[in-house]
């Protein structure tokens, strides 16, 4: 391989086989961070995040990794946490200008491509490139749901559903099973919080808190956290989900 | 010189998609003499072990008011630290000219965020080789931010950074729920209590290296006098000390000159 040749030492730099090492390893620190599913689903968008919690002194919901861009789209970030609170603040600013150009909130797609070029602009060479990704839903009546992946190569997938971060392979395995376009919102909250359960490591991944976002008809339109009490139904119906499928093995 | 490829700049990933330069940075952090913060549901406090180059130097102050709800205490370098709390005096006072009123501390921690993490990312800079915390009271009670030279910047209930402050954690951990109803006097003997594990068994906690800060609900920002401040290790001194722990994770080397 082309580690330590040198020609992995700048975003600037290609590899004799054109590669950009710097941006592979900015995305490594998205591929080890927490696993991050969103899922589009019949009437609705879902995100789920599996968080490390370090220590008992931290207070509740410290570090939430999912946001509002503006009413009708969130941000969920994936990665270097710094990173993607940057990343956040600035698809923040920009949906704000929107605003205040058009008077109009700013359509997903549109937040989507300006977060892409920014992020692309660090993958040129004059600073390192982001170590974090960003996926951003919306629901409404004419669109239904949508759902955009932003690297930190720069690339801007729109997605039915995706996974990123430690156990993707296995969450995206997971989802592939199911038929997610017939599953409403409720019924996508808890089979999300079953296959982040699933996927987990259980020697590893000890003191993980899963957080989640949606956005759907029954919000309105509007990206909203999912409340704590409906989290709690979830993980209870996954645990006696996943309880019930060892019994059958 | 280096240990390897990628740490000479902040601006280079690892291949395992690691900043070493950034790491680096949080171990100048860890050099720093400690400092303790903790909440109830009223009241936040900041405590802070000082250092003095000599006998005859004074000590490096180590807590600043940033605002009449808001101070902050610093572990390790402490000129980049003074940088910023004069970032956050600034903050402070603009959002005060902006909104006419306290800026909440939640915002007051994001744009701490932003700016830290400015500093792992673009050539020419580099991290700030600094910890802080902040403690606040704002409208949505009191609050203890702690922040990184990584931009890692969190709300705890209680927390420490600095050398040997896994000793002061341990000692939050254990009594970290006694913390949500305690008095402003019993939040103050117990950061007490978590800077004091942090010595080693031949030193000890005295007005002269001891920093209190205090804010809470109707009352103002303050840093406490020496003399309010023996009072407070009067208390403490009734208490038996643990040892053991501080002897455990002992920092390397003596004191720096710039870190304290």
């Amino acid at each position: 391989s082309s580690i330590g040749t040198g020609y992995d030492l700048a975003a600037s730099t290609f590899s004799p086989d054109g590669r950009i090492f710097q941006v592979e390893y900015a995305q490594k620190a998205v591929d080890n961070a927490g696993t991050m599913i969103a899922i589009r689903g019949k009437n609705g968008v879902v995100v789920v995040a599996d968080k490390l919690i370090s220590s008992k002194l931290y207070t509740d919901n410290a570090n939430p990794r999912m946001f509002n861009v503006n009413d009708n789209v969130g941000v969920a970030v994936a990665g270097n946490y710094p990173d993607g609170f940057a990343l956040k603040n600035y698809a923040y600013g920009e949906a704000m200008k929107w605003l205040k150009d058009y008077r109009e909130p700013m359509p997903i797609q549109n937040i989507a491509n300006s977060v892409a070029e920014y992020i692309h602009i660090h993958t040129l060479g004059i600073s390192r490139p982001f170590g974090a990704g960003a996926f951003f839903m919306s629901w409404n009546k004419q669109t239904g749901g949508r759902l955009f992946l932003v690297e930190p190569s720069g690339l801007n997938y729109e997605y039915k559903a995706w996974a990123v971060g430690k156990h993707r392979q296995a969450a995206k395995a997971e989802i592939e099973k199911l038929k997610i376009e017939e599953l409403d919102v409720n019924q996508l909250v808890k089979e999300a919080a079953r296959i982040i359960m699933v996927v987990r490591d259980e020697n590893k991944d000890k003191n993980v808190q899963i957080e989640m976002g949606w956005v759907g008809e029954q919000t309105n339109g509007k990206y909203e956290e999912v409340p704590s009490e409906v989290v709690t139904a979830a993980e209870e119906w996954a645990i006696a989900k996943l309880d019930e499928d060892d019994m059958d093995d | 010189m280096f240990r390897n490829q990628y740490d000479g700049d902040v601006t280079v990933w690892s291949p395992q998609g690691r900043l070493h330069q950034v790491e680096y940075a949080v171990e100048a952090m860890k050099q720093g003499s400690a400092t303790v913060g903790i909440k109830s549901e009223t009241h936040a406090v900041i405590v802070a072990l000082k250092r003095a180059q000599n006998d005859l130097s004074s000590h490096q102050k180590k807590v600043y008011e940033i605002d009449t709800h808001a101070g902050v205490s610093i572990a390790g370098l402490l000129s980049d630290g003074r940088i910023l709390a004069r970032y956050l005096q600034t903050e402070c006072s603009s959002w005060r000219w902006d909104y006419k009123q306290a800026v909440p501390i939640k915002k007051l921690a994001e744009s701490m965020q932003l700016k830290l993490q400015a500093n792992t990312q673009y050539y020419g800079r580099r991290p700030f080789g600094v910890g802080i915390l902040i403690a606040g009271y704002d409208k949505d009670g009191a609050h203890i931010i702690q922040t990184d030279p990584s931009a890692e910047v969190v709300s705890m209930h209680g927390t420490s950074i600095g050398a040997r402050s896994q000793s002061a954690r341990t000692y939050l951990e254990r009594n970290v729920d006694n913390f949500e109803k305690s008095t402003p006097e019993q939040l103050i003997v117990h950061a007490l209590l978590a800077l004091r594990d942090t010595l080693p068994a031949e030193e000890n906690l005295n007005a002269q290296n001891t920093s209190i800060g205090i804010v809470g609900k109707d009352s103002p920002f303050s840093l406490l006098e020496d003399a309010q401040v023996a009072v407070h290790l009067n208390q403490v001194s009734t208490h038996p000390r643990t040892t053991g722990g501080a002897a455990a994770a002992a920092a390397p080397g003596g004191a720096e000159p710039m870190q304290m």
